[in-house]
C-alpha cells in the first residue's frame, strides 16, 4: 500500500478543525513528558520513556497548523 | 429570482417558489459569475398568493417573515373597515413562512394588504418622530450630551 | 354584509368607557379583558378605523431614564402588536459586529479550542459608530471547501489578535499563592485582545473609535507557566436571529403600566399594612383632611386626621397581588394594567446606545414594510 500518494479530501471534511496531515514519513517524533514537561525525541524503535526522568507518560504535541473554529 | 416571468400561476413557477434554494443553485450553475453577482442584488420574490384565493378573500404567503411583522400587520389590517376578517399564522415553526388571510366586505384583499403595509410605515414615522423629540427634550433637561 | 361605514348614530366612547376598555383586570387568581378590541365593527356604530391623525393624537412617549447602557421610556396609545414588533426587532434583527471565526495557531491552555472560540464570540465589542453602522457591510460566508478568507475585505471583516503566554514571575515571593502575582498572564482578559486595522479601517476606527471590548475585564481563560494562547479572530456583522452573540441588547422588554385603584378608604393600621403589600414608594400615607371628612358618602366621615393610604407611584409596582390576599382590603382595592401603556426597558450590550437602538428598530420596521410593499406590487404584476 502506497501511503505517500494518499491525498485526504479537502472538501466536505466538516467545518471545524479538520486537522489532516499529508502523511510525511518521519523517522523521529517529538513528545512532551507528562512528568517533567521536557521535550522527548523518540526514534522509531526506542523505548517509550522520557530520557530525563524516565517518565512513561508521553503526550503528543499539538499540531503546528492553524485550526479554524466558528465562534458559535 | 432573475429567471422569473410575469406568469404567476404556471405549475413550473409554483414549484420554483416552493423550493427557491434548489432553483437558485440550478440557475447559478448555468449562469456565469457576473450574473451570479447580480443575483445578490435582485431581491427574490418573498410574497405570493396562495392557491384557492379570490379577489375578496385571499391568503398570502410571506417567506422569511415571522410574528414580528405578522401580528403587527394583522392588527393594522383589522383596523381597516373594509376588512371582514384578517388573521396570520406560522404553519410550521421550522419553515420560514408566515401566512396572512384577508377577507374583505368589498374591495380587493391585495389592496387591504397594501394599505396595511402603508399604514404600518406611517405608524413607524410617527413613533420615530415623537420618540426623538421626547429624547431630545429629556436629554436637554438632564444635561445629557450625546 | 358590510356594516354601514357611516352609521348615523356614531357614538365615540367617553373617557370612562375608554379607560374601562384599556384596563386589563387583575384579580386574585385570574386576569380579565386581556385582548384589544379597538377594531371597526366591534362595538356597533363606533368608528375604530385606522387613521394616522388619530394615532398621532393618541400616541405619546415619556422618558424615564436615558443612559448609554440603559434606556427606559413609556409608549402610550399604541397596540401590543406594534410595540411587540419593536421589541422583537431589538432583540433579533438589528445587526452588530461580533467575532465569527477564530483561527487558532496555538492553544495549550486547559480551555479547549472550541470552548475558547465560543467564549471569544460572546464578548461584546464597541467602536466608531460611523464605521460600525455605515462603513461595515454584510459578509457573505464562503461555501464549504472554499478559502476561508475568500469574501473578506476591510469593509466587511474586522480582524483581531490574541497572543498571550503565561510565564513565571521571577520577582514574586516564592511562597506567593495568588497566581495573578506568582505568574505573568495567569488570567487572560478581554483587554488582551489587539485590534489590527486593515485598509480604510484605520481612519474609521482610529484613536477612541478603535474596535475594543466593551468590558475589558471579561475573563477569557486561566493559564499556568508554559501555557500559551495565540490566535487571530475575524469579526463579521450578523443578527440576533442567527446567533445570540449578535443581539445588540442584553435585555429589551416592556411591561404594562400597573393600575391601583383604592375604591373605599383604607385607614389607620390597615393603611400601613396596605403600604407594606407593595414595593417601596408605591403607596404613600396621608392624613384625612377636614374637607374630605366633610364630604358625605366618601367614607372619610368622622375620620379627620387619621392615616389613609393613597397611591403615589403605581409604576413602581410589581403587581404581586399581595393586597388581594388579605380579607381587610376586600372590595377596597382594584388592580389592573393599562393595555396601551408600555414601559420599555432597553439595556444595550455596548455597541449601540440604548436610545439609538429603539430608533433603529422603528427604522427597521419601516424598511421591512417598504420592501414588502414593493414585493406585493411585484406579486400583482
Amino acid at each position: 500500500m502506497v501511503r505517500e500518494g494518499y491525498q485526504p479530501p479537502t472538501a466536505g471534511a466538516g467545518p471545524r478543525g479538520s486537522t489532516h496531515t499529508g502523511h510525511e514519513v518521519r523517522t523521529q517524533m517529538t513528545y512532551i513528558c507528562g512528568d517533567c514537561g521536557s521535550r522527548v525525541s523518540l526514534a522509531k524503535d526506542a523505548a517509550v520513556a522520557c530520557n530525563q526522568c524516565m517518565g512513561r507518560v508521553l503526550y503528543k504535541e499539538r499540531t503546528k497548523r492553524m485550526v479554524q473554529f466558528e465562534a458559535r | 429570482m432573475p429567471g422569473r416571468t410575469t406568469k404567476e400561476d404556471t405549475p413550473q413557477d409554483a414549484q420554483m417558489e416552493d423550493a427557491p434554494t434548489s432553483a437558485q443553485v440550478g440557475e447559478a450553475q448555468v449562469e456565469d459569475e457576473i450574473e451570479e453577482d447580480q443575483e445578490e442584488e435582485v431581491e427574490p420574490q418573498r410574497v405570493r398568493i396562495l392557491p384557492g384565493s379570490t379577489d375578496t378573500a385571499a391568503s398570502f404567503e410571506f417567506i422569511d417573515e415571522g410574528h414580528t411583522l405578522g401580528n403587527a400587520l394583522r392588527y393594522v389590517i383589522m383596523k381597516n373597515p373594509d376588512v371582514e376578517f384578517c388573521a396570520y399564522s406560522i404553519p410550521h415553526p421550522s419553515e420560514p413562512k408566515m401566512n396572512i388571510r384577508i377577507q374583505t366586505y368589498d374591495g380587493h384583499a391585495v389592496d387591504a394588504l397594501k394599505k396595511g403595509l402603508a399604514d404600518l410605515q406611517d405608524v413607524c414615522d410617527v413613533v420615530a418622530e415623537k420618540f426623538w423629540t421626547k429624547r431630545e427634550e429629556y436629554n436637554a433637561e438632564h444635561g445629557i450630551a450625546r | 354584509m358590510a356594516p354601514s361605514k357611516k352609521a348615523s348614530w356614531t357614538n365615540a366612547p367617553d373617557a370612562e368607557e375608554l379607560e374601562k376598555r384599556n384596563t386589563v383586570g387583575i384579580h386574585k387568581e385570574t386576569v380579565t379583558h386581556n385582548t384589544s378590541v379597538d377594531f371597526p365593527g366591534h362595538v356597533p356604530g363606533e368608528d375604530e378605523a385606522f387613521s394616522l391623525d388619530r394615532f398621532r393624537d393618541g400616541f405619546s412617549v415619556d422618558f424615564h431614564q436615558n443612559d448609554p447602557f440603559h434606556a427606559s421610556f413609556s409608549l402610550m396609545g399604541i397596540d401590543a402588536s406594534l410595540s411587540n414588533a419593536f421589541r422583537r426587532i431589538l432583540i433579533s434583527e438589528i445587526p452588530t459586529l461580533a467575532v465569527e471565526n477564530v483561527f487558532i495557531e496555538i492553544n495549550t491552555s486547559v480551555v479547549q479550542d472550541e470552548v475558547l472560540a465560543h467564549r471569544l464570540g460572546l464578548i461584546p465589542f464597541k467602536g466608531g459608530k460611523e464605521g460600525l453602522h455605515n462603513f461595515l457591510k454584510w459578509h457573505k460566508k464562503p461555501e464549504p471547501g472554499e478559502d476561508a478568507y475568500k469574501n473578506s475585505y476591510d469593509w466587511n471583516t474586522v480582524s483581531l489578535e490574541l497572543n498571550v503566554k503565561c510565564t513565571l514571575n521571577e520577582d514574586a515571593d516564592p511562597r506567593e499563592d495568588d497566581p495573578r502575582k506568582a505568574y505573568h498572564n495567569a488570567h487572560v482578559y478581554a483587554r488582551d485582545i489587539v485590534f489590527t486595522p486593515t485598509g480604510a479601517q484605520e481612519q474609521y476606527f482610529a484613536g477612541d473609535d478603535a474596535i475594543a471590548p466593551v468590558h475589558p475585564d471579561i475573563l477569557i481563560a486561566k493559564m499556568r507557566p508554559g501555557q500559551q494562547i495565540g490566535l487571530t479572530m475575524h469579526m463579521h456583522k450578523g443578527i440576533g436571529a442567527d446567533h445570540a452573540k449578535f443581539s445588540p441588547v442584553a435585555t429589551a422588554s416592556y411591561r404594562l403600566m400597573p393600575i391601583i385603584k383604592i375604591t373605599r378608604p383604607i385607614l389607620g393600621a390597615d393603611a400601613e399594612k396596605f403600604q407594606k403589600c407593595f414595593p417601596d414608594g408605591v403607596i404613600a400615607l396621608d392624613k384625612v383632611s377636614a374637607k374630605e371628612a366633610a364630604q358625605k358618602g366618601s367614607g372619610y366621615e368622622s375620620h379627620v386626621g387619621e392615616t389613609k393610604a393613597v397611591v403615589a407611584d403605581p409604576m413602581r409596582d410589581t403587581v404581586s397581588r399581595e393586597c388581594l390576599r388579605h380579607p381587610e382590603f376586600e372590595g377596597k382595592v382594584k388592580l389592573g394594567r393599562r393595555r396601551d401603556h408600555f414601559i420599555f426597558s432597553i439595556e444595550s450590550s455596548g455597541q449601540w446606545d440604548s436610545d439609538e437602538l429603539f430608533m433603529e428598530s422603528v427604522k427597521h420596521m419601516k424598511l421591512k414594510c417598504k420592501k414588502l410593499e414593493q414585493q406585493v406590487m411585484d406579486m400583482v404584476r
